[in-house]
């Protein structure tokens, strides 16, 4: 499922010509490309967005759609930090066998399963019962606790990439295991492992496109929401996926920086 | 039992399991100790366990049989602290290992300060202080990325000195360096020698071993097959192995 980490135009800008030029050609076909249909654009554009406010159901969309990302992050993050520590110390020689297993179970489940089916289980299944509650909640959780199980594969990647002389060197000094993953190990990994985790960031936001199968009015929802109102087939679809693209554009760019600001303050 | 014996090893042994499930006989039977202020060299081919004996001193490697006493008390019974004796035992390793997300101070600070053995105003003007006996005062504020591979290592020592230990283990130290830079690392473990710091250290430069070192320990296959002081072991060696070794070494 989440091979769809974003990675920049990287392989071979040919098939992407040729994949453009389809869509042009299929544009040409379905009559795009007519003085018709051109007259009527602004009408319709008219009609998508302008007509009562209409944008504004875009705006809020965008809203929830942020809103579920960031806490779903949050989420991740922690889950994945904990869940990568578990893992990591159990090597290391914490033997705590139950933890071990719950967490390689939770990370084979989690990541095992399509994120829309445990959507769906945790909307009607979980939590059927709890019907006060805020839906845009339960899809922060269950975002959350998906992108936990691939976070944490993130953080034990990077822990694990730290020599092991690291925590040797630490514990040699007489710090404790907890202390010596607290102040040399974990600051070390997370550094290494902060891009991959804006890609996951990334990736979680193209994700939560499916929140409105549990009837939340994300920014996919508000497309669609749009297209109920006007009939309209392509207008307020293809505007949600710009508004995606240049987030994730953006994003994408910004951890680039990152990555070059990262790989400054490192001197060979 | 001698009683200035700050550290006692009796019949060490150390298995290691290959992922292949065969065993390795790294440490077959090492019995030795170190007295308050003594220095030892260890010395022997690649592979012959010296380097694993260093790290069996300090649990880095847990024997598999064995008993090493430390001030009086059994670190490898099961309900020893590691930790706590681990702050009397200093280990500066081969490759350094400076925390390169920290600054040099900082690096000299964390262990006792988390340790709360001192705050962190004692630990810093302690800091400084070793510094200042390594040649780098002037660098307690840099980032160890920034260093020479002298100056980490100077650091490093600094750093394992900052703990006050009763004993430093030194894991081949100058192996890592630069020919031009060994000189420098030398000279400080030079001073900290005549200072009366207890020293083991497993180390090429026989040079170095046969000018500071007490005693002398050659280890081969996992045992120590001669022992005595400098001009024993180096100008007048016994055993064929000891005498063969020698020969290759301090041929070039």
């Amino acid at each position: 499922m989440k091979s769809k980490r974003y990675d920049g135009a990287g392989r071979g800008d040919f098939l992407l010509w040729i994949v453009g030029a389809f869509l042009l050609y299929l544009l040409w076909e379905s009559g795009f490309f007519t003085a018709a249909a051109w007259s009527d654009f602004n009408r319709r554009f008219y009609q998508n967005f302008i007509k009562d406010n209409r944008y504004m159901m875009l705006v809020d969309g965008l809203k929830s759609t942020i809103f579920m990302t960031s806490g779903a992050t949050i989420i991740g993050v922690l889950v994945g930090l904990i869940l990568s520590v578990i893992r990591v110390a159990y090597k290391g020689g914490i033997h705590i066998p139950i933890l071990n297993k719950l967490a390689e179970t939770y990370i084979t489940v989690l990541r095992g399963t399509p994120a829309m089916v445990q959507l769906l289980i945790w909307n009607f299944t979980i939590f059927a019962s709890a019907r006060d509650l805020n839906t845009q909640y339960i899809a922060i959780l269950a975002f959350g606790l998906n992108s936990g199980a691939y976070v944490a594969e993130i953080f034990r990647g990077g822990i694990e990439s730290i020599d092991a002389g690291q925590m040797e060197a630490a514990r040699s000094l007489g710090l404790t295991y907890g202390s010596s993953m607290r102040y040399v190990i974990l600051p070390q990994a997370l550094r290494n492992v902060v891009p991959m985790l804006f890609n996951e960031f990334i990736a979680l936001l193209k994700e939560t496109s499916i929140a409105g199968y549990i009837g939340i009015d994300d920014l996919t929802r508000a497309g669609q929401n749009i297209q109920a109102l006007t009939l309209e087939h392509s207008q307020p679809l293809v505007m949600v996926a710009i508004i995606y693209l240049i987030m994730v554009m953006v994003l994408s760019k910004l951890v680039k920086k990152l990555e070059q600001w990262l790989s400054r303050g490192r001197r060979g | 039992m001698n009683d200035d014996m700050i550290l006692t090893v009796k019949d060490l042994h150390k298995t290691f399991r290959l992922q292949d499930g065969r065993t390795l006989n790294v440490l077959n039977g090492i019995t030795t100790g170190i007295r308050k202020g003594e220095k030892i060299a260890v010395i022997g081919p690649s592979g012959s366990g010296k380097s694993t004996f260093l790290r069996c001193l300090n649990q880095m490697e847990v024997p598999t049989s064995g008993t090493i006493t430390f001030k009086g008390e059994d670190i490898t019974a099961p309900e020893c602290n590691i930790n706590l004796v681990r702050r009397h035992m200093g280990m500066v390793f081969q490759h350094f290992y400076l925390f390169p997300h920290l600054t040099v101070r900082k690096n000299l600070t964390l262990a006792p300060v988390d340790q709360k053995l001192m705050t962190q105003e004692e630990a810093d003007a302690k800091a400084l202080e070793l510094l200042a006996r390594v040649g780098l005062a002037d660098k307690i504020d840099e980032w160890p990325d920034r260093l020479s591979g002298g100056q980490k290592q100077r650091v490093a020592i600094a750093r394992a000195m900052a703990m006050s230990p009763d004993v430093l283990l030194f894991d081949e130290p100058t192996s890592a360096l630069d020919p031009e830079m060994i000189g420098e690392v030398l000279d400080v473990m030079k001073e900290l020698a005549d200072s009366g710091m207890t020293m083991y250290l497993v180390t090429h430069e026989m040079g170095f071993a046969h000018k500071i070192a007490d005693r002398v320990l050659f280890i081969d296959k996992g045992i120590i097959s001669e022992e005595g002081t400098p001009d024993e072991v180096f100008d007048h060696p016994k055993q064929p192995r000891t005498i063969e070794f020698l020969s290759k070494v301090l041929r070039r």
